[in-house]
């Protein structure tokens, strides 16, 4: 999803707890790799969040609520 | 080394003031980190433990810790006379007894391990306004310095404000304590602070003697005096210049309030005294936080409250009401093996809060410049009663709550405690989940706690002063019954 589908698999092998180089990848994507602009998509009601400056917005509007 | 000597090695008994209510944690961190045993005081918020003289440089790393001095003597049971003249006659004569030798070479140590600290000491304060645009300093310490720099200044002209008719106080704003005048002026208007500044340049307390160039060899000292009880016959500002008085002459050090190399404390609580040498100049409780926001929480504090919930290596630890960010910045940097989640709906704050990580990222950087580390911290805009966490995924919710005075109002505290409660208490995993939350508002909060003991039972209750407020932090256990899925949308 950021970008750079060759390097995460969609989903954790069978074994990935002993997988040093998937979990050095993933390491790097969740505490190095920042996003500053762009969105989060809710996988069930596709509903956007925008990121601005790397946070995130995540308030909801009044009817949303 | 210079104190190194054959036999005997050079020991230190140190003391330091710790976030009141706090003591037992701070006893804690010195086992762990120094292996050290403490004494708490009877004088709240001081804690001592001994050490020798080449771990100060660990003694400075310590996270509760908000001061620090070196015990020079300690009397627990000091026989005060009855009279003004004889009581301080007494304390003079003290000076040549006290054993000055052994903490003199601490200090010493001490001053070698402080960086240079090339700005001097300004006597104008700063207002909130511009505090806020201070630059973040690179170097450890730095940013603390720059921030904090001219809000201590005040803080050590002032000796000491005693309630009057000298009763024993329990109340913050009469017990004479450095830290108290500190935390005082983080919630004063640019008015109130002026006002402290020149009530403390009129106390009459032992006075700098008008020296220009003079021997570079002569040390330049002030004595600090807090006293604290109903029996004494001596206020403490008449302590500290006759004390230091007799501190000029046997040493023939020179007296500066203001740009001083050595400060002498004299404490004294009821019969407890203590004499003492600083070792910190400003207090290392700002060390994190470079963009204030009107409520920020010291660090220690935040260390506290952190270290009562026992964060395990994995645990998620959430804080949904952050601020500026003093709480998840200080469990980042502590408690690297957990993952740090800081949130809040004020875009300022979050703003700040952001600002707040990329200074410690900065700061990491430069020590580390092999990988550029991450940090397990991040930082989203929320709302408090719609939290975009799922259910029971949650081990650690810690935050200080929304004050009625500073933040918000008390009525809005009756709807909106409960309500954060709730959430908090979905988002918990039930049976091993715990919360930590400050409060001022206790009685709201008590209530609230009341509607949700479904969720949260109180486990305990640590009593502590924030800015001069009697605030509390309770340690919540979340029970093992499970929260209903509200909504489909998260």
């Amino acid at each position: 999803k950021l970008g750079r589908p060759s390097e995460l698999p969609p989903e954790p092998g069978p074994d990935y707890e002993a997988d040093e180089d998937f979990l050095r990848r993933l390491h790097h994507v969740l505490l190095e790799v920042e996003v500053l602009e762009g969105a989060l998509q809710c996988p069930d009601s596709g509903r956007r969040f925008p990121i601005s400056r790397g946070v995130p917005n995540m308030l909801l509007s009044e009817d949303e609520a | 080394p210079p104190a190194a000597q054959e036999g005997a090695e050079l020991a230190a008994v140190i003391g330091a003031t710790v976030p009141t209510g706090f003591e037992q944690t701070a006893a804690e961190e010195v086992q762990e980190k120094l292996g050290s045993a403490s004494r708490i005081s009877r004088d709240r918020g001081k804690i001592y433990f001994e050490v020798p003289a080449r771990s100060l440089p660990q003694v400075h790393r310590l996270r509760s810790v908000d001061n620090l001095f070196v015990v020079v003597q300690e009397f627990k049971d000091y026989k005060f006379k009855e009279s003004k003249e004889d009581a301080l006659k007494d304390l003079e004569d003290l000076v040549k007894k006290l054993p000055w030798t052994d903490p003199l070479k601490v200090w010493e140590l001490n001053n070698s391990l402080k960086k240079k600290k090339t700005k001097r000491k300004k006597h104008n304060l700063q207002s909130p306004a511009s505090r806020e645009k201070l630059s973040d300093g690179g170097e450890e310490g730095g940013a603390d310095q720059s921030a904090t720099i001219d809000r201590e200044d005040c803080a050590q002209n002032p000796v000491a404000v005693e309630p009057t008719g000298g009763q024993d106080t329990e109340n913050p704003q009469g017990v004479a304590s450095r830290n108290g005048v500190e935390e005082e002026e983080e919630d004063n208007e640019q008015l109130d602070a002026n006002a402290e500044v020149q009530a403390s340049c009129e106390s009459g307390t032992k006075a700098g003697e008008g020296q220009t160039g003079g021997g570079a060899a002569v040390l330049r000292f002030r004595v600090t005096c807090n006293r604290a009880g109903d029996k004494h016959s001596f206020t403490s500002n008449e302590a500290a210049r006759d004390f230091g008085g007799a501190v000029q002459e046997h040493f023939q050090w020179k007296a500066d309030m203001t740009n001083f190399d050595v400060e002498v404390l004299l404490n004294i609580h009821n019969n407890e005294v203590v004499v003492g040498i600083a070792l910190t100049e400003e207090s290392l409780h700002r060390r994190n936080i470079t963009h204030f926001g009107p409520t920020t929480l010291r660090s220690t504090l935040a260390y506290g409250m952190l270290r009562l919930c026992d964060p395990q290596p994995t645990d998620i630890i959430v804080d949904p009401m952050c601020g500026t960010g003093a709480i998840p910045i200080e469990g980042a940097a502590e408690w690297p093996y957990c993952y740090h989640i800081a949130g809040d709906n004020n875009p300022q704050a979050v703003k700040r809060a952001a600002n707040n990580i990329c200074s410690l990222l900065r700061k990491n950087e430069s020590k580390d410049s092999s990988t550029a580390l991450g940090v397990p911290l991040d930082v989203i805009q929320w709302d408090i009663c719609n939290l975009p966490l799922r259910t029971g995924s949650v081990d650690i919710v810690v935050t200080d709550m929304p004050f009625g005075k500073r933040i918000g109002s008390k009525k809005k505290n009756w709807d909106l405690y409960p309500a954060c409660l709730m959430e908090m208490g979905r988002i918990c995993t039930p049976g091993t989940g715990r919360a930590v939350l400050l409060t001022q508002d206790k009685k709201c909060f008590a209530k609230a706690l009341s509607r949700v003991g479904h969720i949260w039972r109180r486990a305990q209750t640590v009593w502590v002063n924030v800015g001069g407020l009697h605030a509390a932090v309770y340690l919540l256990r979340r029970t093992w019954e499970r929260a209903e899925d509200r909504r489909p949308c998260w």
